[in-house]
C-alpha cells in the first residue's frame, strides 16, 4: 500500500467508527447490536492500524483539512506525523481485541442497561481516541479530548444504579474538567496574539516565548494532561473510574486513554515547546517515580481485582513518565543518543503497558462474568474452570511483573539503561535524581512482581473460597479469542524487541533538536543501547529458557523415576482442607503492610469474643481493616470540603425565580461588554 | 566452537559443582558446631535419592504446580549460564547482562511462590508471601548495586565488569566497589535464604521462608527445585568472587588459563563458603519483621557505594 | 585525584560514615559506644593520614588526643552510663529503623548535592572525601532529631562533633591546634553536661526517655 491511500484509509476509519455508532442505534435485535457495534470498532480500528502502519512505514504525514467545519478555529485539521501514528496503532491493537470481547461479555448486560447506547459510545470512544493524536491545530484539539472525556464518562457510567459508579462518574467528570481548563489555558498561552493556533504556529510562537511562560505553558501542561494520565497526585479518579467501567471499557481506558496523557505531554514538551530547561525532565522523572511507587503499593493491597490493576495503571504511567522525564532531561543536556532511547524505552512501555493491561482487565472481566464478584478474598481455584482465562491471565501478570521474556522485562530493562548514562553526567543535580529514580524504579518492579503473584495466586489458584467461585464457567469464544490475541501479542512485543526499537528511535527523532536520524538500537538479535553500554536479547534469552525447559524435562523423563500419586495436602496431619485454611489476599500482603505501615496507617479492628468461662476459648474474631489513601485524606478531603462550603455559601443567590437568572444574565454580559470596552479602549 | 565448547564446560561445571557447594556450607557449619557433620557430597545422594522417588501431588494442585519445577531449574540455569564463572571472552556474554541475570532469577522466585500458593495449604501461601515480600524489597539494592559497578565499569555487561575490573586492580579496593560489595553480599543472603533472613536447615513454620514454599513438593520436583536453590547459592558466590575480586579468570581461552580460571574459581567460593559458614554460625535468624531493616542496611550500603562512585570520577 | 591519598581519605570516611549509620541500625547502647570508639579511631586515621600526606605535623598531636579523648576516655563514660540504665534500649523511635535507614541515604545523597559546588571549587586531594563528612554530619543531626533515649542523642551529638571534626580536616587539613584543642574541650564539657542532665532525667522521671520531658509543662 502506497503513501496515496492514506487519505482513504483515514476516511474508512472514521467511517467504520460512525457506522458501527449509527448500527449499534438501529432498531436491531439485541444479539445483532452487539456484533455490529464490534464489527464498526474492529473495522475501524484495524483501519487505524493500517493508516499508522502506511504514515510509520513511507514516512510522509498525513495531512486532511476541513476549513468548512469549525471555520472558527482555523478548521477542521488533522495531520498524522510518527509520533501520532504510534499512538494510532496503539489505540487499534488494544480496540480490535476488547472490541471483539464486548460480543460475549455484553451479553450479559442484555435487559439490564442499553446495548444500543453502550455500542454507539463505544464506537464514539475509540473515535475520538483516533481523533486526538490527529488533531493539528488547538480547537481541533480540544475538542476531539472533551468529547474523548466525554463518551468515556458515559462509558462508565454504564452499570449506572450502583452508588459506587455514580461516585466514580463524579469524580472523573470533575477531574477531567479541572485537566481541561489546565490545558486549555496552556493553549491559549501559547497561541500568538495576531495568529492562528494550528500546531505549526503554535510551534512558531513556542520558539520566541519567554522561558517563564514556556515553563507556565508547561507546568500546566503536565498538570492537565497529567490528570488524565493518572500521575500521582492526580490519579484519585482512576482507581474508581476504571473499575466502574464495563471491562473491555476498563481495558480501553487503562491500556489506551491514559497513554493519550502521555502524547498530550509529548506533544506539547517535545514538539511544540521544543528543547526545554533540565527541571522540565526532572519533574517528570520525580512525578513518575512517585506515581509508580505509590501506585504499586496502593495495588499491592486492593483486594478488588480490578481496583488493583487500576492502581497498577498509575504505577505504569509512572514508569512511562520516568522514561519520558529521562529523554527531556537529556534534550535539553544536549545527549541525543540517549534521549532517543529513553524516550524509545517510555514509548515502548506505553505500548507494553496498553497490551498487558488490556489483556488484564479483560481476564478480570471473564473472572468477574463467571463469578460475579471481583473481590479476591471471595475467588479462587479458577485455573480449573476457566483455563483459558487463567493461562492469559498468567501471561499478563508475568509481562507486567518485567518477566523475561515477555514485553514487560524488554521496556524495563530499557528503562533501565535509558537511565544509566544519567549517573555518569556532571550536571548538577541530575546523577542523585537518577540515582533515586533507580532505586524507584527497582522497587517498583519487585513490588510489581509481588502484586501480580498475589493476584493471579489468589485468583486463580488453591480451592476456591466462596460458592460462586467453585461453580465458575469459562469465558465464551469471542472472549476467549480476544484474550488469546492479546497474550500472544505480549509475547510477541518481548520476542520481537529487536524489530521493534529501531521503528521506535525513529519515531522519536527529529523532534525538539534531535537528530533526523536516530542512533542505532540494535545489532542482530541484541539491543544495543547507544555507547556500547550493555547489551540484552530477549530472544536468545527466550531460547535458553526454552532449551533449558525442553532439556530438563526430557533427561527428568529419561532418567528419573516417573511414578505419580495424588494425595492431600499436608495439613499438619489434619484430614480435609478446607479452603479457611488458605492465605487470603488481605494475609498475602501483610507483610509489606507492615513495612510500609508509615505510608498506610491502616485502622484497625480486632473484637475477640471468648468462652465465658475460659479466655483461652475463643469463640469468634472479627478482623477489619482499611486503608485510606493518604492524599485522599490530607489533600482531596479538606479540599472537596473546602469547595463544599464555597458552594453553600454561593447558594445565596440561587432564588429559584427565573427573573433573578435572567438579570444575572443580563449584568454578566453587560459586566463583559463593559471589560471588552476598557480592554479596547 | 571453541569458545562454544568452553560455554557448554562452563555450563557444566556450576550444574555439577552447585550441590557440592551446599553440602561444603553445611559441613563447614557441623565442623564449626562441633558436631561431626554428613559429608560434603551428601547434597549429591540426596538428589539422587529424590530423583528415584516417585512425586506426590496434593489434589488440589494444578498444571502450574508441575510446570513450575521446570520453569525454576530453567530460568535459575539460563541466568547461571549467563555468569562468567571461568572466562571473559565468551559468546553469551552479550545475551544478557547482570539486570537480565536478576530478572532471571526473579522469574523462578515468581513461579516458586506461585507453586507455594497452588495446593492451598496455609505454609505455602504464608511462605509465598514472604518470599515475595523478601525479593520485592531486595531488589532496589540489586540494582543500586549493579548500577554502581556499571559506573566504574562504564557496562552492565558482567564481561565488561570483570575485564575492567583485572585491567584496574586498584578500582577493586575503591569504597564504591566495598560497599557494593556489602550491599549484594546482604541481598545474596536473603536471596538465596540463608540465615540471618532465613534458615536453610529448619522446618519450624514460623521461622522457614523458602522451605515453607515448597513443602508440598516431593520426588523429581523437589529434586529440581533443590538443585535450582543450590545453582542460585552457587551463582550469588560466583558472581561476589568475579566480580569484585576477578583475578583468575581467563581472558584468553588457553587450557593453562582456564585451570587456572578453575582453580581460582574454587577458592573463592571456599573461601566465600567459610565466611558464610561462619556467619551463619555466630548470628541467629532475624525476626521476620526486622529483615526489612536489615535489607534497607544493604540500601543505604548500595545508595553509598553509588555516591561514592560519583566522588571517584 | 587518583592518587593514594585521596582513595585513603575516602575510605576512612565512608567507613567513619558507615560507623555512624550503626546508630540507626542497631538497637543496644554497648553497640552504640564501639561504633562511636571505631569512628573516633577511623578519624584519628584520617588526622593522621592528612598530616602524613600533607606534611601537617601538628595533626600527628590531633590524632593522639582524638584517640585519647574520643577513643578511650568517653567511651569509658559511656559505658558507665550505660551499665547504670542497663535496661534501656532504644525500642520505639519517633522514625522506624527501616524508615530512618533509607532517610540517611537520602541525606547522604543531599549533603552530596549540597557540598557538589564546593568540592568543584576545591583544589585540595581530599576534596573527594568532603561529601561523606557532610553526609555523617546531617546522619548525626537526623539520629539526635529521631531518637527517644537521651543516651542516644549523646552518642549522636557525639558523632555530630566527630563529623564536623572530619570536615574541618578534610576541607582545611584541620584548624590551628589550639581551636582544635579548645573544641576538645568544648566536646568534652558539653559531654559532662550532658550526662549530668541525663542522671537527672531520669532521676527525675525514672527513665531516660526524653519523650517523657513533656511533662514538665504540667
Amino acid at each position: 500500500m502506497t503513501a496515496e491511500t492514506a487519505p482513504l484509509l483515514c476516511l474508512l476509519m472514521v467511517a467504520a467508527y460512525l457506522a458501527g455508532a449509527a448500527g449499534a442505534l438501529a432498531p436491531l435485535g439485541p444479539r445483532l447490536t452487539r456484533i455490529v457495534a464490534a464489527a464498526g470498532a474492529i473495522g475501524g480500528a484495524v483501519a487505524g492500524t493500517v493508516l499508522a502502519t502506511v504514515v510509520l512505514v513511507g514516512g510522509r504525514p498525513l495531512v486532511v483539512t476541513v476549513p468548512a467545519l469549525l471555520s472558527v478555529g482555523g478548521g477542521l485539521a488533522l495531520r498524522l506525523d510518527g509520533l501520532g501514528a504510534f499512538f494510532l496503532i496503539l489505540v487499534g491493537v488494544v480496540a480490535a481485541p476488547a472490541a471483539l470481547y464486548g460480543v460475549g461479555y455484553t451479553a450479559a448486560y442484555q435487559g439490564r442497561y442499553s446495548l444500543r447506547w453502550l455500542g454507539a459510545m463505544l464506537n464514539l470512544f475509540l473515535l475520538t481516541m483516533s481523533l486526538v493524536v490527529l488533531a493539528d491545530n488547538a480547537l481541533t484539539f480540544l475538542l476531539t479530548w472533551e468529547a474523548m472525556s466525554l463518551t468515556s464518562y458515559f462509558l462508565v457510567m454504564t452499570e449506572h444504579e450502583r452508588a459506587d459508579t455514580v461516585a466514580a462518574g463524579s469524580w472523573y467528570l470533575a477531574m477531567t474538567h479541572v485537566g481541561l481548563a489546565l490545558i486549555l489555558t496552556a493553549f491559549v498561552l501559547l497561541i500568538p496574539p495576531d495568529g492562528g493556533a494550528s500546531f505549526a504556529e503554535l510551534r512558531g510562537a513556542a520558539a520566541t516565548a519567554s522561558p517563564a511562560l514556556r515553563g507556565l505553558v508547561f507546568v500546566l501542561a503536565v498538570l492537565g494532561f497529567g490528570g488524565k494520565a493518572g500521575l500521582v497526585p492526580l490519579h484519585v479518579w482512576l482507581p474508581r473510574a476504571h473499575p466502574a467501567a464495563p471491562s473491555h471499557v476498563s481495558a480501553l481506558m487503562s491500556g489506551v486513554m491514559v497513554k493519550l496523557g502521555v502524547y498530550g505531554i509529548l506533544r506539547l514538551a517535545l514538539d511544540l515547546l521544543g528543547v526545554g530547561p533540565a527541571w522540565w525532565g526532572a519533574l517528570l522523572i520525580g512525578l513518575g517515580a512517585a506515581s509508580a511507587l505509590i501506585g504499586v503499593l496502593y495495588a499491592l493491597m486492593e483486594d478488588d481485582l480490578k481496583r488493583l490493576l487500576a492502581y497498577s495503571t498509575v504505577e505504569n504511567v509512572g514508569l512511562v513518565f520516568i522514561g519520558v522525564g529521562a529523554g527531556l532531561l537529556f534534550v535539553s543536556l544536549r545527549e541525543p543518543a540517549a534521549a532517543v532511547l529513553a524516550l524509545a524505552a517510555a514509548l515502548y512501555h506505553a505500548v507494553n503497558h496498553g497490551v498487558f493491561k488490556g489483556l488484564l482487565f479483560l481476564g478480570a472481566g471473564s473472572v468477574a462474568h463467571a463469578t460475579g464478584s471481583r473481590d479476591m478474598n471471595r475467588l479462587g481455584g479458577l485455573i480449573r474452570t476457566l483455563p483459558w482465562t487463567a493461562a492469559c491471565f498468567l501471561v499478563g501478570a508475568l509481562s507486567i511483573g518485567g518477566l523475561p521474556p515477555f514485553n514487560g522485562f524488554v521496556s524495563e530493562w530499557l528503562l533501565f539503561q535509558s537511565l544509566l548514562p544519567a549517573i555518569g553526567s556532571t550536571a548538577p543535580l541530575v546523577a542523585p535524581v537518577m540515582t533515586l529514580a533507580v532505586g524507584a524504579l527497582a522497587l517498583t518492579a519487585g513490588l510489581a512482581a509481588a502484586a501480580f503473584v498475589k493476584a493471579f495466586g489468589i485468583t486463580f489458584l488453591a480451592l476456591p473460597r466462596s460458592a460462586e467461585a467453585g461453580a465458575a464457567h469459562e469465558a465464551p469464544l469471542t472472549m476467549r479469542l480476544a484474550m488469546v490475541i492479546l497474550a500472544v501479542l505480549c509475547a510477541l512485543l518481548g520476542l520481537g524487541a529487536a524489530l521493534i526499537l529501531p521503528v521506535l528511535g525513529g519515531i522519536v527523532a527529529g523532534h525538539a533538536g534531535l537528530p533526523r536520524l536516530a542512533p542505532p538500537l540494535t545489532a542482530g538479535p541484541l539491543l544495543l543501547p547507544p555507547g556500547g553500554a550493555a547489551s540484552m536479547s530477549p530472544s536468545l534469552v527466550a531460547i535458553g529458557l526454552l532449551l533449558a525447559m525442553g532439556g530438563a524435562w526430557l533427561a527428568v523423563r529419561l532418567l528419573a523415576a516417573r511414578g505419580l500419586r495424588v494425595g492431600e495436602t499436608w495439613g499438619c496431619g489434619r484430614l480435609g482442607q478446607t479452603p479457611r485454611m488458605e492465605y487470603t489476599s488481605t494475609a498475602y500482603a501483610e507483610p509489606l503492610r507492615r513495612v510500609f505501615a508509615e505510608l498506610y496507617r491502616p485502622t484497625e479492628d480486632l473484637a475477640i469474643e471468648v468462652h465465658p468461662e475460659s479466655r483461652y476459648f475463643v469463640q469468634s474474631i472479627a478482623y477489619r481493616s482499611e486503608i485510606v489513601p493518604w492524599f485522599e485524606r490530607y489533600l482531596y478531603a479538606p479540599l472537596v470540603g473546602r469547595i463544599a462550603a464555597w458552594a453553600a455559601r454561593a447558594r445565596v443567590i440561587q432564588s429559584g425565580s427565573a427573573h433573578a437568572y435572567l438579570a444575572y444574565l443580563v449584568v454578566a454580559l453587560l459586566a463583559l461588554l463593559a471589560i471588552s470596552l476598557a480592554w479596547s479602549g | 566452537m571453541e569458545s562454544w565448547a568452553i560455554e557448554v564446560a562452563q555450563a557444566a561445571l556450576v550444574l555439577g559443582l552447585a550441590p557440592g557447594l551446599v553440602g561444603v556450607v553445611r559441613w563447614l557449619k557441623a565442623r564449626l558446631q562441633s558436631r561431626r557433620g554428613a559429608p560434603p557430597w551428601q547434597p549429591y545422594y540426596e538428589l539422587r535419592k529424590l530423583f528415584g522417588k516417585e512425586v506426590v501431588v496434593s489434589r488440589n494442585a494444578s498444571w502450574l504446580f508441575r510446570l513450575a519445577p521446570y520453569v525454576v531449574f530453567a530460568s535459575t540455569a539460563a541466568a547461571a549460564c549467563l555468569v562468567p564463572a571461568l572466562a571473559v571472552e565468551r559468546p553469551l556474554d552479550g545475551v544478557g547482562d547482570l539486570l537480565v541475570v536478576v530478572y532471571l532469577l526473579l522469574l523462578a522466585t515468581v513461579f516458586l511462590a506461585l507453586a507455594g500458593l497452588d495446593p492451598g495449604s496455609a505454609f505455602g501461601g504464608m511462605g509465598s508471601s514472604r518470599e515475595m515480600t523478601v525479593a520485592a524489597l531486595a531488589e532496589p539494592t540489586v540494582a543500586l548495586a549493579i548500577f554502581a559497578l556499571a559506573l566504574s565499569a562504564g557496562s552492565t555487561n558482567l564481561g565488561q565488569i570483570v575485564a575492567r575490573t583485572l585491567g584496574d586492580p586498584a578500582a577493586a579496593l575503591s569504597p564504591g566497589h566495598l560497599l557494593a560489595f556489602a550491599a549484594l553480599f546482604i541481598v545474596m543472603l536473603a536471596e538465596s535464604g540463608r540465615l540471618p533472613v532465613d534458615n536453610p536447615g529448619t522446618h519450624l513454620e514460623l521461622t522457614m521462608i523458602h522451605e515453607a514454599m515448597v513443602l508440598e513438593y516431593s520426588g523429581r520436583y523437589l529434586a529440581l527445585i533443590e538443585w535450582a536453590a543450590a545453582l542460585k547459592l552457587l551463582l550469588f558466590f560466583a558472581l561476589l568472587g568475579n566480580l569484585f575480586v576477578p583475578w583468575g579468570v581467563a581472558v584468553a581461552a588457553e587450557p593453562g588459563a582456564l585451570a587456572l580460571a578453575l582453580a581460582s574459581l574454587v577458592v573463592k567460593l571456599a573461601v566465600i563458603a567459610i565466611v558464610v559458614a561462619l556467619l551463619e554460625t555466630r548470628v541467629a535468624k532475624l525476626r521476620l519483621f526486622r529483615v526489612p531493616e536489615l535489607l534497607s542496611v544493604s540500601f543505604v550500603l548500595a545508595l553509598l557505594a553509588v555516591t561514592s562512585s560519583f566522588l571517584a570520577r | 585525584m587518583d592518587t593514594l591519598f585521596a582513595r585513603l581519605v575516602v575510605l576512612e570516611s565512608s567507613a567513619a560514615l558507615i560507623l555512624g549509620l550503626v546508630l540507626l541500625w542497631r538497637r543496644g547502647v554497648p553497640a552504640y559506644v564501639s561504633a562511636f570508639t571505631w569512628q573516633s579511631i577511623v578519624l584519628a586515621a584520617t588526622a593522621a593520614t592528612v598530616g602524613w600526606f600533607g606534611h601537617h605535623g601538628e595533626l600527628y598531636v590531633v590524632a593522639a588526643l582524638l584517640v585519647l579523648v574520643k577513643g578511650i576516655a568517653i567511651p569509658r563514660l559511656l559505658g558507665r552510663m550505660e551499665r547504670r540504665f542497663a535496661t534501656q534500649r532504644e525500642l520505639a523511635p519517633y522514625v522506624n529503623t527501616a524508615t530512618s535507614l533509607v532517610v540517611a541515604g537520602l541525606l547522604v545523597l543531599f549533603g552530596h548535592a549540597v557540598m557538589r559546588p564546593v568540592v568543584a571549587a576545591s583544589e585540595l586531594p581530599t576534596r573527594a572525601a568532603m561529601p561523606l563528612a557532610m553526609g555523617l554530619v546531617l546522619v548525626s543531626l537526623f539520629v539526635v532529631v529521631s531518637r527517644k533515649k537521651a543516651l542516644t542523642q549523646v552518642v549522636g551529638f557525639l558523632m555530630l562533633e566527630n563529623g564536623i571534626a572530619l570536615l574541618a580536616l578534610l576541607g582545611a587539613y584541620g584548624v590551628p591546634l589550639l581551636v582544635e584543642l579548645g573544641v576538645f574541650l568544648d566536646a568534652l564539657m558539653g559531654f559532662l553536661v550532658m550526662q549530668i542532665f541525663v542522671y537527672r532525667i531520669q532521676e527525675t522521671f525514672e527513665t531516660i526517655d526524653v519523650d517523657q520531658l513533656d511533662r514538665l509543662r504540667h
